[in-house]
């Protein structure tokens, strides 16, 4: 890997807010938020509910805009881009995994992995089938490519899901609550499989989870209160600092 | 081209995977439906009714005077016959119009209308009898012609006790004040004795007595209304091949003459009962209905039962005689009134019908006239001519005629044809004939012609006393003289006979022409053509095609496809909206997984064309399904054809069976329908489904 880009931040977030507004009131979502993630980092974005996990991962994952401040993303400033290259780069440059897990529904296994490649346009037909079977092969569901997504455990489900986002080789892959759906041995599965992905690969992970044992997979867990981040630690002291928290209520 | 595959694997999953889907899907299918066999069968209607117009009367065109008042409606319009400017002379719109190298030939005509009655059946009795008397105060009396008087003679008198009959039962009905005394005296008097035995004492005065006070008593004798078309009747037939001769035999070349259509002589001139008992056969056998449960079989059974003065008046004693014993021996009954005996045998049921039928035939009929009309018998046919006054032209009846596969026809049914110089009397333009004899007559009174300009000083002039007109005296018109002349009533005499000759059938007026084309496709043209061949030749021609000569018949079908089109339109605006309204549900129904795609890197182009390639697969898929099915019954229709179940149809049908076609232009008429209308439909969803937020993937499912 080239240490020049593995210097350089994938995401780089300085002082970013978001507000929504409902109604009349507006809801700040982020209040002034920084961030650095570096190629290659495994990092979980930890807080309870309503502290703005999702919406940093929204930003970071290029669905939405920042209301101040500057999100950039492999080098780009989300806020200069339209809404055409924003669409571009989720494409190229990142790979969703979803709590639902969002496979769609009429196409089978093979077809929901292939899904973004067809939209790249960049390989052959061969191309295609050699890396969507590759990453079933990975994810451990060869034998299911020609199943649908009803015919499948919520496990299985997550696992087209994570063969989906990676399919592409995206440099960047976001996973907002990928466990939440699924129990909690499935979870570690899932967690496992990325981890073995991002290391084998090199593939940056983001993802949001409130579960303290999908954390202890983490280098590193950026703690989120309130719209703020409270802090960046080691998965051990996330622990220890999240069992003190719950002691301190 | 993945992209495509991708779009099309997700529109062909997404058809059957909602049910919302499979309801568009049904109105599409339905849609196409309606417009493959409904267009085909009004294309098939359309194409078979110009056959049968063109086939007919009409021609390929029809040219008449650009002076005419109204349009040329050959079929006749809501109003009657329209009001044409004549063509002065034929002879010389022949020749204009076929010098151009498309036109086969040319046929003079002209369309009008008269009432003909068909007499008192005691008229016509007395006036057999009068002529009788007559030859023997000619020639004296021989038995066979007393024999024939007294055979005569007693069929009056029982049509004279049928008439008491009749008024007896009448009276049951009426109020005294109704009845007529001087009615019921006269009849009384005819039903003694004593009048009978004083007959040959004065026959003249006894025939009077009856033809004043007995006859008119009897309300018979309906008037006819009769549609003719003024021809050249060579050229007719040679032009209009489907034209045939059924009964009788053509109008010998040159000749007076008519030929009725065989439709009008069978439903206007045959014996009420029989046809009533045709009707009911044709029913019962063509279109299967049941006098037991059809009102209108049922209806045709009492009249026959009810009405049969026009049999019992026909029926002279001796085959009153033979009838009552026929019956009798039919019906195994006793009952000695024939009148009784008939409503009995006429009361028909489903069962004994066929019998009776063949029974009336084998045993009635031959005692019967059986039409009001024979081949080779003259009718009087009375006109209003166009200047008003009332002209009576004697026709030999020599056939009837039909249109192949017409037959059934009103339409083409009711156009009787009739000679051009006859037609021309009774229009009431001169024929040469005329010409001369007036001018004989002027010679005979003195006249001369004065023009309209000089007509003032002609007659107030200084000489004006030695020109004055008529110097008729009132009151004592001789009307042979004067009206018919001592040559003229002659002339009238040979008429019938006189052969005319092609240039005499040419050289006058004509309201119309026909006009027979090489190459019909070449329609449009050859009219332009025409005109402007007219307007170089200073003849005032308006040039029309066959569709706008048939007036509103020739707009039928295209009000009918109008008709369809609309209801086509209706049910693909309805389709619109629903489509439209299913498929915004079916967008927000997948909101997530738009959104999830959006997400992954779909830009909105491709969420617009996933959204359309899907209705307009789903168009596709449900409209061949329509398509399909719309062949299937075509082609099944085109094998077994449709039976046309009543007359109007015959025409609308050119014959008795319509085998549709389905043309490559309905079902691509079906297509570009179905896929505009699953496009447009889809417009605004699929606008809807480009603004699906990538962030509505993350939403979850709770």
């Amino acid at each position: 890997m080239n240490p020049a880009v593995a210097q350089s931040p994938i995401v780089s977030i300085t002082q970013v807010t978001k507000d929504y507004t409902l109604g009349k009131v507006v809801v700040p979502a982020l209040r002034g938020v920084d961030l650095q993630v570096h190629p290659g980092e495994f990092i979980s974005i930890a807080g309870p509910s309503g502290s703005g996990k999702t919406t940093l991962l929204n930003l970071i994952g290029c669905v939405d805009t920042a209301t101040g401040g500057v999100v950039r993303v492999a080098g780009q400033d989300t806020k200069q881009l339209s809404e055409r290259q924003l669409t571009h780069l989720r494409l190229h440059t990142i790979g969703f995994i979803f709590q639902s897990f969002n496979l769609v529904s009429v196409l089978d296994v093979f077809q929901n992995v292939e899904f973004p490649l067809l939209l790249q346009r960049k390989l052959d037909k061969a191309q295609r089938r050699e890396r969507v079977m590759q990453l079933l092969e990975q994810v451990g569901l060869a034998h299911h490519a020609k199943h649908r997504p009803n015919e499948l455990s919520g496990g299985q489900r997550q696992r087209v899901a994570v063969a989906r986002a990676l399919v592409t080789r995206p440099q960047l892959v976001l996973a907002d609550e990928p466990t939440a759906n699924l129990d909690s041995v499935t979870g570690q599965n899932i967690i496992d499989l990325m981890k073995e992905l991002n290391q084998k690969e090199g593939t940056t992970f983001i993802f949001s989870t409130h579960d303290a044992k999908v954390m202890n997979h983490a280098n590193a867990v950026v703690r989120l209160a309130d719209g703020k981040i409270l802090d960046r630690l080691t998965p051990a002291e996330a622990t220890r600092a999240m069992a003190a928290g719950a002691e301190a209520h | 081209m993945g992209h495509f595959r991708l779009l099309m694997q997700v529109a062909f999953r997404n058809l059957f995977s909602s049910k919302i889907n499979l309801l568009i899907g049904g109105i599409i299918f339905f849609g196409t439906l309606l417009v493959v066999v409904g267009g085909a069968l009004l294309d098939s209607m359309d194409d078979a009714m110009s056959r049968s117009i063109i086939g007919s009367v009409a021609g390929h065109i029809q040219v008449y005077s650009d002076e005419s008042k109204d349009k040329l409606s050959l079929y006749g319009d809501w109003t009657g016959e329209p009001d044409l400017t004549v063509l002065d002379d034929f002879s010389r719109v022949k020749p204009v119009l076929e010098k151009h190298p498309n036109v086969k030939t040319v046929v003079p005509m002209g369309t009008s209308g008269a009432l003909i009655t068909s007499g008192n059946t005691v008229d016509l009795t007395l006036a057999r009898l009068r002529d009788l008397y007559k030859q023997r105060a000619e020639k004296g009396e021989t038995p066979e012609l007393r024999e024939n008087i007294d055979s005569v003679k007693s069929h009056v008198r029982q049509m004279v006790a049928l008439m008491e009959e009749q008024k007896a039962k009448s009276r049951e009905l009426l109020s005294d004040a109704a009845v007529d005394p001087q009615e019921a005296e006269a009849l009384a008097r005819a039903r003694t004795d004593a009048f009978w035995d004083s007959f040959e004492e004065d026959p003249f005065d006894s025939l009077e007595f009856l033809e004043n006070r007995i006859a008119p008593q009897l309300p018979d004798g309906d008037l006819l209304d009769l549609r003719y078309v003024g021809t050249d009747l060579d050229a007719f037939q040679r032009t209009f091949d489907r034209m045939e001769i059924v009964d009788g035999q053509p109008v010998p070349t040159g000749k007076r003459g008519m030929l009725l259509s065989e439709f009008y002589y069978e439903n206007f001139l045959k014996l009420k009962s029989a046809l009533r008992l045709d009707n009911i056969k044709q029913e019962r056998d063509v279109n299967k209905k049941r006098i037991a449960d059809d009102p209108q079989l049922q209806r045709w059974v009492k009249e026959n039962q009810t009405q049969t003065r026009e049999i019992l008046f026909q029926l002279d004693p001796i085959k009153t005689r033979l009838a009552t014993e026929r019956l009798q021996k039919a019906l195994g009954s006793q009952e000695p009134s024939l009148e009784k005996l008939l409503s009995a045998f006429f009361t028909t049921t489903d069962e004994n019908f066929d019998e009776r039928y063949q029974r009336f035939y084998a045993d009635l009929a031959p005692l019967l006239e059986l039409y009001r009309l024979r081949m080779g018998d003259t009718i009087t046919i009375t006109a209003f001519t166009r200047s008003g006054y009332v002209q009576s032209v004697n026709m030999k009846v020599y056939g009837t005629y039909q249109f192949n596969g017409l037959e059934k026809s009103a339409m083409a049914g009711l156009i009787n044809l009739m000679d051009l110089m006859s037609f021309r009397d009774l229009y009431g333009y001169l024929s040469a004939d005329k010409k001369a004899e007036i001018a004989e007559l002027q010679q005979a009174s003195g006249l001369k012609d004065v023009a309209r300009a000089d007509a003032e000083e002609s007659l107030f002039g200084a000489d004006s006393g030695n020109t004055l007109v008529a110097d008729a005296t009132p009151g004592l018109i001789d009307d042979s003289k004067s009206f018919e002349g001592g040559m003229g009533a002659l002339r009238r005499e040979d008429l019938a006979a006189r052969v005319y000759s092609q240039e005499e059938i040419e050289k006058g007026v004509a309201l119309n022409a026909a006009v027979i084309l090489k190459d019909p496709t070449k329609l449009d043209q050859t009219m332009r053509e025409l005109t402007q061949a007219g307007k170089d030749a200073g003849l005032k021609l308006r040039v029309v095609s066959w569709q706008t000569a048939a007036g509103f018949l020739g707009q039928f079908v295209t009000m009918a496809k109008m008709v369809l089109y609309f209801a086509v339109f209706i049910i693909f605006v309805v389709a619109l909206v629903i489509i439209n309204n299913a498929m915004m549900m079916a967008t927000l129904q997948r909101v997530r997984e738009v959104g999830t795609m959006r997400a992954i890197g779909a830009q909105r182009s491709f969420i617009l064309s996933m959204v359309l390639v899907e209705t307009v697969v789903l168009g596709l898929v449900f409209g061949a399904g329509g398509m399909l099915l719309g062949s299937g019954i075509m082609s099944a229709l085109n094998s077994s054809g449709i039976p046309a179940g009543n007359e109007a149809l015959y025409f609308f049908f050119s014959g008795p069976r319509l085998h549709p076609t389905l043309s490559v232009g309905n079902l691509v008429a079906a297509l570009v329908i179905v896929l505009v209308v699953s496009a447009i439909s889809t417009l605004y969803p699929a606008f809807l489904a480009t603004r699906v937020s990538p962030l509505q993937a993350m939403q979850t499912d709770e």
